[in-house]
């Protein structure tokens, strides 16, 4: 299958902040990729670069086999973009806001007005195409951002952080379009997201970027299971925990201040019973005991040593929700 | 990127903006609250107490040209504001990821601020034949001052647009707005003639671009006279062409 992207030791160096920092990655045609990472770590930046609109300190970037340094203008011809912040105008139509982008990537005149309905249908927006996109909802404005970058069929669509800001029916929705896309028309996607369940339930593969750095990449469930097991979550009052833990052999991988230690084990139902008695022969207390399936969040704590911080995220959600309200009266 | 595409992708950016007005006329109403100030207390007073010498024509008529030319540059200096607004919102980057080439889009907006200022226009040129001020108003004398508003429309809007990706905010863009549009309006021959200024507004009002702008609208419009336009149009071209430019390598930066 044809490469859709090769990036090779990408770097891009703002005054002070190292955003990308020589990062390598391929991504084949028809693919789902997932950018997953808290803010700052150099997603926005990495798809900004992809889509040529700045310009890396160094590295390469193909798109379809098209140096992307050279040829940005090729490259932008075969793309689509719904960037994070919106994109839409409010003070014209839903069908003007298409048919202006239709244009400018000079779509011929004979064949605008039924590529135009045709995305108004498929974005399920036809009832609403000559109204004031300023009366549109959040999840119509989004959907009206993927009709702008579709009228012009790119083989590849960038999609920066799809679902913020929108309530869970609307998010439901894009992740549907977004598979739809890839099923019909073979469309490869690149996707950037801080959601770990997006990354897990949309993406093919996720590649996890940390500080500018690709740490790993790989698919959601080979990543998981390379966490290396079950986590069990152990709490109780015994200051020895801890210690008596380790002495028993297991390994911990966290543990917090109010009494809980973190534990993986492989196939871990089992090891609860054997556990549990290991500890009261030792005699130690426990309060509770629960189990997890590794989640692409424990991946992310086994690359980087932290979690995905949510308050940023949820910031940054606060902030999407704010414009698509500014934009609309 | 051929020529034709390059000049449809400009025409497609003025489009954008002639929708919007289509869509909301309410502002060319608003705007047009301040030019007839000028021309009904102003112009009227300054006509009664014959203050300025403006030869063989009324104050009124003397001013008319000044007060559309303020109407235009009201509305191209603060255009930048809009471009660091339209890149807040996210619309510019998702603008600039179609293969519109860069200076397209900014001559494409410079256009449309020419266009804006073009209603501007068409509603004090009504205002002031309500107000039974003569004006020369044959299809050339018309279509050249249409011609010369698109024209100072795009030259001070360009400005603006320079100015924006290099103060990058839009306090500061309105800081800077009102800075200059003062001294671009009185340090001009838009309300009086240079021949009474002293010599040092003179010298600016010389190098100001407006006072070009004004004089070739007073030409067509005004006096009749239409030997100093080739160099009004010489002036007012070059500095648009040159702001332009400015724009259109600044506009590369105003993303990262």
């Amino acid at each position: 299958m044809a490469e859709a992207i090769v990036v090779e030791n990408l770097v891009k160096i703002y005054p002070g902040v190292k955003a990308v920092d020589g990062i390598s990655f391929t991504i084949p045609e028809r693919e789902i990729f997932g950018l997953l990472g808290p803010n700052g770590a150099g997603k926005t930046t990495t798809i900004r670069i992809l889509l040529t609109l700045i310009r890396p300190t160094s590295g390469s970037v193909s798109v379809f086999g098209i140096n992307a340094l050279t040829h940005p203008d090729k490259v932008r011809e075969m793309a689509g973009y719904v960037p994070q912040d919106v994109s839409v105008d409010g003070e014209i139509t839903g069908y003007e806001n298409i048919l202006i982008y239709a244009k400018l990537y000079g779509m011929p005149r004979d064949q605008r007005k039924q590529r135009i309905k045709e995305v108004l249908e498929y974005l399920d927006l036809q009832d609403r195409a000559n109204t004031m996109v300023n009366t549109f909802s959040g999840g119509m404005m989004r959907r009206l951002e993927l009709a702008q970058s579709l009228v012009n069929r790119p083989r590849i669509m960038f999609l920066d952080e799809p679902s913020i800001g929108l309530d869970p029916n609307a998010r439901n929705a894009i992740w549907e379009l977004v598979r739809k896309l890839r099923g019909e028309f073979g469309t490869t996607i690149l996707l950037t997201t801080h959601d770990m369940v997006e990354a897990d339930t949309l993406c093919d593969r996720i590649g996890i970027m940390d500080r500018g750095k690709l740490v790993v990449v790989g698919e959601p469930f080979q990543l998981k299971s390379g966490v290396g097991g079950d986590i069990l979550s152990i709490v109780s009052q015994a200051p020895n925990l801890p210690a008596v833990v380790e002495e028993l052999g297991y390994s911990t991988i966290a543990e917090s201040s109010n009494g809980t230690v973190e534990l993986l084990v492989a196939n871990g139902e089992a090891v609860i019973p054997r556990l549990l008695e290991d500890l009261r022969a030792k005699g130690v207390e426990i309060a509770s005991v629960s189990l997890k399936k590794p989640t692409l969040d424990d991946v992310f704590l086994k690359y980087t040593g932290a979690r995905i911080g949510e308050g940023g995220s949820w910031t940054q959600a606060r902030m999407t929700r704010r414009t698509f309200r500014r934009l609309a009266k | 990127m051929n020529l034709k595409r390059y000049l449809s992708s400009v025409l497609v950016i003025t489009e954008l903006e002639l929708r919007k007005i289509r869509h909301d006329q309410s502002q060319i109403w608003l705007r047009i609250v301040q030019p007839v100030l000028w021309l009904t207390v102003f112009g009227v007073t300054f006509s009664k107490i014959r203050a300025i010498p403006t030869g063989d024509y009324s104050y009124l008529q003397f001013m008319t040209p000044g007060i559309l030319a303020q109407s235009v540059i009201f509305v191209a200096i603060f255009y930048g504001i809009i471009v660091v607004w339209e890149r807040d919102l996210g619309l510019l980057n998702k603008l600039l990821s179609t293969p519109a080439p860069r200076s397209a889009i900014v001559i494409g907006k410079a256009l449309s601020a020419g266009v804006r200022g073009l209603f501007q226009a068409v509603a004090i040129v009504i205002l002031a034949l309500i107000m039974k001020i003569e004006l020369i108003l044959t299809p050339l004398s018309v279509l050249g001052t249409f011609a010369i508003i698109i024209l100072c429309g795009m030259c001070f809007s360009s400005m603006s647009i320079a100015l924006a990706s290099v103060l990058r905010n839009r306090e500061r863009m309105m800081g800077i707005g009102q800075a200059i549009m003062m001294p671009l309006f009185f340090a001009s021959n838009a309300i009086y003639p240079l021949s009474i200024m002293p010599g040092w507004l003179k010298v600016i009002a010389i190098g100001n671009p407006l006072s070009y702008v004004v004089d070739a609208i007073r030409a067509l419009l005004v006096t009749g006279d239409l030997s100093s336009i080739p160099v009004d149009i010489l002036v007012i071209g070059a500095t648009t062409i040159m702001l332009v430019v400015l724009a259109s390598l600044g506009f590369r930066k105003i993303l990262s």
